[in-house]
């Protein structure tokens, strides 16, 4: 069959399904129909069915979504002459509708993603000149020598790799700063950079001025440079040895593509992960992004640039005069903008990069706001849809990236819906017990499932809500300002170098708690009410068990929002390599158990505990991928110890003394990507819907319970300090 | 003393030895509260309480001529509220006279007389009021009706009550106030002594109605039993029925002149100039000449006799045509109203697709309510291909308003022909107006023909928690109900149905829309079956508001593939008739002759027992307790999950019925056939007379309607399979509604319908999203 003939008779069927759920058949019909549905959904997501059922069961799971969606719209809404519940109403359901709209966009994307590519290679002798731009602008040299060191240290020819220190930290106008310390510091700044540079052979590039943020520093960049290709790295993003060799050979076999995107992996928590320690068994956020929705656009050819852990080439990106900087995210603009010009992009399912996620909630929200705010301004400026040149899975693609950022505004309507009729009496959304049943649980129901088909192992039950939830408030501001004047925002990076040492409530996290407390006082009107209007209970129940979800969140929210202190400055890393290890210049077998950017956990045998007090210095000697060959030493301060009979387990602390030394922990740390691979597969199982909510229905009671501590903590600390003054 | 006054209450209601036989038009006994309070039962017709109207009435000048009114076998008006309005047909000679209206009415002992008052209207004038104080006795009433309020033609006639409890504010004691009218009690009577006398041919509609509020037309036609005359006799039948449409027409056909000057009859002799010279004194002239229809006195009785003759039979054919003509109307265009005037103004609309009307076009008013059980009615008609009972839902934009006297808990219900369709609750404590509030009504018990809609409005209010006796009825209006609410009907879906004997109660359906004639096929033409046919056909003719042709036929073979009328006692009837309309016909000879012995019933019954007996069984009694509750919350049982219709089993005429209406397809299933019968002609006349009343009448539906003279109800045997019938053209929106329809009663089919497409659509998604994007 060709194309052509699939897609109509997709399009037949399509109509046909359409025709027979738009058919009024009664009430009893849709529950019956709703309990075959789900039963046999059910049934194909425990038989764990793929490739076909996959779709058959995403088809059943339309066909309620649809029937609710019909139903909702020509039977629920509130008389227009009730304007008091009409417009609340009415919102309610644009709220619904863009949740089913989303719903269908993603089911798009991901109807059927693509598998895991071959690897590409690149032919003997004809590896093409490479970029690599760091771009920097606040972090510090630390952090900048380890993905240098990791960048330089990447398998490829020598002569065809340059890498390129962007630093807007340093540049002209900041060193010129009428501001006396902040000139200064840029000055400091840019002769250690410079210096370091040196040391490690990276070339240390800044600028005049800060136009055009991220963009305009890669645009100086290129202007500076000439390599075929450009790869880009985060300043926290530091490659793996493959990360070229896995990456490059793509270019030779598609003249016209224009990007190779890679995941984003993160060896620390997101400070969600961190509070609710969820980081070691449950798959990250970002997971389900990188896991599904980027081979999903794959499919589509449109897979877009994340900003970091890419390659391009450098003929596409001159087409466009370089990096876009109308919004502030540059990346998603600049591939939107070179695939409406016919050019290519793949994603390459295989985390290449390792990198930090902010520390603090505050940050976590920075980041997320400009990614909404760019994601809005490219739907305000490009609007994808109409966009010439997009073939029109790409359009649908790029709508599902982009709209998504909208979120903040339909949960805002979601957590405030039930305050309408619990509070205030209005009925905004007219339906019976049975109908509730019939139509809307059926569609909760399949729409969890079908959520749980998608993403099941990349995503746990809950916690896009939450996530999402976590996010709204903040959000939500940012988003709408941003409608309102779309040119304002500017962009503004990202603190990942923050750390939390002690315990304590986010700076930003007081309106959960008053969130809370609203919607505390709304399950105690639910009680009320059901006691004292006994002849509504049934509608009360429904709206308070709605309430009482986003309750639940809520207090879940309050353990995000509550900042656990951390002792370990950063993620440990598996590695398991032999080397030996020094004290005083006797050296005893060892093997490195785990490492982290800031120091390793080595297993010595035969060494005498007692001759390892803290803070002793020592060394691990071990051979590097990189380099001739010959062992090197890497210095290190002893942190503690512990003795399993001949072994001794010793945590130590680097102590980088020249760049050589960066190179070397770079080496340890980010030298495997297989293991970045092994690590995420660990994380990957699906619980499955009753497990899943069973989990995070325990996660929300502790969460609450965790926050209201440490909310309680606050007033009794905010009170002594009073006292104090 | 409230205590005392209660428990007398109760000991009287627990004394009434009779259910309340409720005889109004619409059976509303369906599905009202169960706790209901038994409602005390009025004496009798024959005791006292009617004697001093009949001594009343004997003293009057022996000229004077009454009027019998009442349109039902009994009028009761219960409740706070509660009105019936219909329309009295009068000849002009009528309306002129000087008249009085009679009647004699008694009410239930709990009814407050200085709270309660019945008033009559007559054509929207207060003919009389007072308070309603006779629970003793029935009192008569007699008001002289002011010159010129009657007018020739129709007048309207509204009997209303306000009543009120004398001890208790419950909405349960709502229901214990009645206040009932006997119909041989209530008549007009003119003081002129022409008021009698029928001049016109128009006059026939002043047929009026006897003591027990039926009507009756006898035909006396020599040489009744001539074959050749049946057809012609039944198309005179028609014609007499559509211009008298009262509510319960018999015909009574017979070679000898009946007792004349009966209430509520009329004689007509048809006959050729020279057979009907000995019965009358004088023909009319030109009756040997031309055709002939027109009222002459009878010599004896004075009585008006309508002479239908011509000098030959065809002369008298063109007579009759006279007469019935005039009543055609074009079978293809739907009617605007169905003719209901007669019991139950305003005239029934019909609704044939999507429609809005408003409440004061449905004769609802505008009306403020202190009480606490209010109610208003109207009727709408849909047409007999009305296909939405499964899927539908009318909307009511209701405009009302309640104070904050009004608690929550208080509610407002939909019935739709007795069955409860919707309910809203009145949940402010602050009082609210309600403007155009949308209520859906299931469409699910609207038939075709005149459907009733109630709206009651049960309202509990604080005041009447302290319920001090003797305390004067509060006179603010707690609920308000406006007239500019609306009932909007949506498109819904229209086709006939198979068999379906609603239609032919409704609209005559199919018979009606036959532009040929109707092969009517009689067993015999004695006096008896004649009669039925006269009956049935003239009910026909009133239910379809058209005279339908007919044509006599001696075997079934002969209606080929016409839609076929067969009237007759069951022992004659040919079988294949039988077997098409699906009855069993072992039993045709022993049908009313055996005593019942009722064996099904008893077996039934035993089995029940022994389910009861045998309730052991956890398992199986949460399996039951799951069917009943789903069976009760979402009307769901086992039986309406088939995916193959039950097999239609053959329908054995039960000893209790006496008539039988039965419906099926003709042998090449092109035609509908319906079979009236009863074990003999006898009975077969007096149940075709008896399911002519439209009380009666407007029950028949499914596939065999067996009306139980003994009981007084009519039993239904639901349709199991049938066939569609076109009966519009075809329209894409029309067939997807039908679909809707038929769907939502079968639901296994569309479920398996949207599974089925379901899975169709998954894989023809993966196999294009194969063929699409990029693959690997």
């Amino acid at each position: 069959m060709s194309k052509v003939g699939s897609v109509a008779a997709w399009a037949f069927f399509s109509l046909c399904v359409i025709a027979v759920i738009t058919l009024p058949v009664n009430l009893q019909t849709q529950l019956i129909v709703s309990v075959l549905i789900v039963t046999f959904m059910a049934v194909l997501k425990l038989a764990n069915a793929g490739g076909r059922w996959r779709l058959i069961a995403l088809a059943f799971g339309t066909a309620v979504v649809l029937r609710y969606v019909y139903w909702r719209t020509t039977s629920t809404l509130p008389p227009l002459n009730q304007l008091e519940n009409f417009i609340p109403g009415f919102l309610l359901y644009l709220a619904e509708m863009y949740s089913v709209m989303m719903l269908s966009l993603s089911l798009f994307v991901v109807a059927m993603p693509l598998p895991p590519r071959k690897a590409s290679s690149i032919s003997e002798g004809k590896f093409p000149k490479v970029d690599v731009f760091v771009p920097s602008y606040n972090e510090d040299a630390g952090l900048l020598a380890n993905t240098l060191a990791a960048a330089k240290a990447m398998d490829y020819p020598a002569d065809k790799l340059t890498v390129w220190l962007l630093d807007d930290g340093g540049t002209l106008q900041k060193r010129n700063s009428a501001n006396l310390v902040e000139a200064q510091r840029a000055s400091a700044r840019n002769a250690e950079l410079q210096k370091l540079c040196d040391d490690l052979g990276v070339r240390y590039l800044t600028r005049e001025r800060n136009v055009h943020a991220k963009a305009g520093n890669l645009n100086n960049g290129m202007l500076h440079s000439d390599g075929e290709l450009i790869a880009v790295f985060d300043a926290d993003h530091a490659p793996a040895r493959d990360f070229l060799l896995e990456t490059v050979g793509y270019f030779e076999e598609d003249p016209k593509l224009f990007l190779v995107q890679t995941p984003h992996f993160f060896l620390n928590p997101d400070p969600l992960e961190r509070n609710l320690r969820t980081f070691e068994k449950m798959p990250s956020e970002n997971e389900m992004f990188y896991g599904i929705i980027q081979r999903g656009l794959d499919k589509w050819n449109a897979a877009f640039f994340c900003g970091s852990a890419a390659v391009l080439r450098r003929k596409a990106l001159e087409e466009t005069e370089g990096f876009s900087g109308m919004s502030i995210t540059e990346d998603c603009e600049t591939a939107l903008a070179l695939h409406g010009r016919g050019w290519n992009s793949i994603y390459v399912d295989r985390p290449l990069i390792a990198g930090l996620q902010p520390a603090t909630f505050a940050s976590f929200i920075g980041q997320r706001s400009r990614w909404a705010q760019g994601m809005m301004q490219i739907l305000i400026f490009r609007f994808p849809l109409f966009k010439g040149g997009l073939s029109i899975p790409q359009r649908l693609c790029y709508m599902s990236s982009t709209l998504f950022w909208l979120f903040p505004i339909p949960r805002t309507i979601f957590l405030f819906a039930p305050l309408f009729y619990l509070f205030f009496d209005l009925e905004i959304f007219t339906a019976s017990g049975g109908e509730f049943l019939a139509y809307t649980l059926a569609y909760m129901l399949v729409n969890l499932m079908m959520q749980n088909y998608l993403y099941g192992s990349f995503r746990w039950p809950w916690i896009s809500e939450l996530y999402e939830f976590a996010q709204t408030v903040h959000l939500l501001p940012a988003v709408i300002s941003v409608l309102l004047r779309p040119s304002r925002p500017t962009f503004k990076v990202t603190a990942k170098d923050e750390s939390i040492l002690e315990s304590r409530l986010s700076e930003i996290g007081r309106p959960f708690f008053v969130i809370f407390a609203v919607l505390f006082v709304a399950l105690l009107m639910t009680i009320y009410r059901v006691y004292t209007e006994p002849y509504k209970a049934d509608v009360t129940l429904v709206v308070g068990g709605w309430n009482l979800l986003n309750l639940v969140m809520a207090g879940c929210v309050l353990g995000v929002v509550s900042e656990r202190g951390e002792r370990a400055a950063s993620r440990r890393v598996k590695v398991s390599r032999r080397c030996e290890f020094g004290v005083a210049d006797k050296w005893y077998p060892a093997t490195i158990e785990d490492v982290s950017a800031h120091g390793a956990r080595v297993q010595v045998y035969g060494i005498d505990p007692a001759t390892l007090p803290t803070d002793t210095e020592g060394g691990i000697r071990f051979e590097p991928y990189s380099g001739s060959g010959a062992p090197e030493t890497l210095p290190v301060a002893i942190r503690n110890k512990e003795i399993a009979g001949d072994i001794t387990v010793v945590g130590c602390r680097y102590l980088p003394q020249v760049a050589r030394h960066h190179s070397l922990v770079a080496d340890l740390i980010f030298a495997n990507s297989r293991q970045w691979s092994e690590f995420q597969s660990a994380r990957r199982g699906n619980p499955g819907l009753v497990r899943g909510t069973a989990w995070f229905l325990w996660l929300a009671v502790y969460q609450t319970s965790r926050g209201l501590i440490y909310f309680l903590r606050s007033l009794r600390s905010s009170e002594t300090q009073k006292e104090g003054a | 003393m409230v205590r005392t006054l209660a428990l007398l209450t109760a000991l009287l209601a627990a004394a009434a030895t009779h259910a309340l036989a409720q005889s109004s038009p619409f059976d509303m006994s369906g599905e009202r509260p169960a706790d209901a309070p038994v409602v005390q039962q009025p004496p009798q017709s024959g005791t006292e309480g009617a004697e001093p109207v009949e001594q009343a009435a004997a003293v009057r000048p022996p000229d004077a001529f009454k009027r019998f009114i009442i349109p039902y076998s009994a009028l009761s008006l219960t409740g706070e509220v509660d009105e019936r309005t219909w329309s009295v047909y009068l000849t002009p000679a009528q309306a002129q006279s000087a008249a009085t209206l009679n009647f004699a009415y008694q009410n239930a002992i709990v009814v407050a007389p200085e709270a309660s008052t019945l008033s009559v209207f007559v054509n929207g004038e207060l003919a009389g009021e007072g308070p309603i104080g006779s629970a003793e006795a029935a009192e008569p009433l007699s008001y002289d009706l002011k010159p010129g309020l009657l007018h020739a033609g129709s007048n309207d006639i509204r009997f209303r009550v306000r009543q009120r409890h004398r001890t208790d504010c419950t909405v349960e004691s709502t229901y214990e106030l009645w206040t009932e009218i006997a119909p041989d009690s209530a008549f007009i009577r003119f003081a002129a002594g022409d008021s009698a006398t029928l001049s016109s041919l128009d006059d026939v509609r002043a047929v009026g109605l006897d003591e027990h509020g039926r009507t009756q037309f006898n035909l006396v036609v020599p040489g009744l039993q001539q074959p050749s005359r049946t057809a012609a006799l039944m198309r005179l039948a028609q014609g007499l029925a559509l211009r008298g449409q009262m509510p319960g027409q018999a015909f009574a056909l017979s070679e000898t002149m009946p007792e004349l000057g009966k209430p509520g009859q009329i004689t007509a002799l048809v006959g050729t100039a020279e057979e009907l010279a000995p019965l009358v004194e004088r023909m009319p002239d030109g009756a040997s000449s031309g055709p002939v229809a027109m009222f002459v006195a009878d010599a004896k009785s004075k009585a008006s006799v309508l002479v239908i003759s011509g000098p030959d039979w065809p002369k008298v054919q063109e007579a009759i045509e006279g007469v019935t003509q005039p009543m055609d109307r074009p079978s293809n265009i739907p009617r605007d109203v169905i003719a209901t005037g007669r019991w139950l103004l305003p005239e029934t609309p019909l609704i044939v697709s999507s429609a809005r009307l408003r409440f004061s076009e449905l004769g609802v008013e505008t009306t403020e309510f202190t009480g606490r059980r209010f109610r208003s009615r109207f009727s709408v008609a849909v047409p007999s291909d009305f296909y939405a009972d499964a899927y539908g839902d009318a909307t009511l934009l209701l405009d009302a308003a309640y104070t904050e006297a009004v608690m929550p808990g208080s509610h407002i219900d939909i019935y739709v022909n007795g069955n409860i369709a919707s309910t809203i609750q009145l949940n402010s404590v602050t009082g609210d107006i309600l403007r155009h509030l949308p209520i859906k009504v299931t469409m699910r018990h609207f038939k075709p023909g005149p459907n009733l809609i109630e709206i009651e409005a049960v309202l509990v209010a604080e005041p009447d928690k302290a319920c001090a006796p003797g305390t004067p009825a509060s006179n603010d209006p707690r609920f308000a109900l406006f007239d500019t609410s609306e009932l909007r009907m949506p498109e819904f879906a229209r086709i006939g149905r198979r068999p379906n004997l609603a239609a032919i109660s409704g609209a005559a359906a199919p018979y009606r829309a036959d532009a040929a004639a109707v092969p009517l096929f009689l067993d015999r033409a004695d006096e008896d079956t004649l009669s039925a046919a006269a009956t049935f056909l003239a009910r026909l003719a009133v239910a379809g508001g058209r005279p339908i042709a007919v044509e006599l036929i001696t075997s079934p073979l002969a209606a080929g593939s016409r839609n076929a009328l067969f009237i007759g006692a069951m022992p004659q009837l040919p079988k294949t008739v039988l077997m098409q309309v699906g009855i069993d016909s072992t039993r045709q000879m022993s049908w009313g002759n055996a005593e019942d012995s009722g064996q099904a019933d008893e077996t039934q019954k035993a089995i029940d027992e022994w389910r009861t007996r045998l309730s052991g069984g956890a398992w199986r009694n949460q399996v039951t307790a799951f069917q009943t509750w789903v069976k009760q919350e979402f009307d769901i049982s086992l039986s309406s999950l088939r995916i193959f219709p039950e097999a239609q089993a053959e329908y054995a005429p039960p000893e209790s019925a006496g008539l039988l209406l039965a419906q099926g397809a003709n042998p090449t299933d092109d035609a509908t056939w319906t079979l009236l019968t009863a074990p003999t002609a006898k009975r077969l006349r007096e149940g075709a007379s008896a399911i002519a009343d439209v009380t009666r009448w407007q029950q028949l539906s499914g596939r065999v309607s067996a009306f139980e003279p003994a009981t007084d109800k009519v039993e239904v045997t639901p349709v199991t399979g049938f066939d569609f019938v076109q009966t519009q053209p075809p329209t894409l929106t029309n067939y997807r509604l039908i679909l809707a329809n038929w769907l939502s009663s079968n639901i296994m089919v569309y479920a398996l319908l949207l599974i089925g497409l379901s899975v169709l659509l998954g894989l023809a998604t993966a196999s294009m999203l194969t063929r699409l994007g990029r693959r690997q």
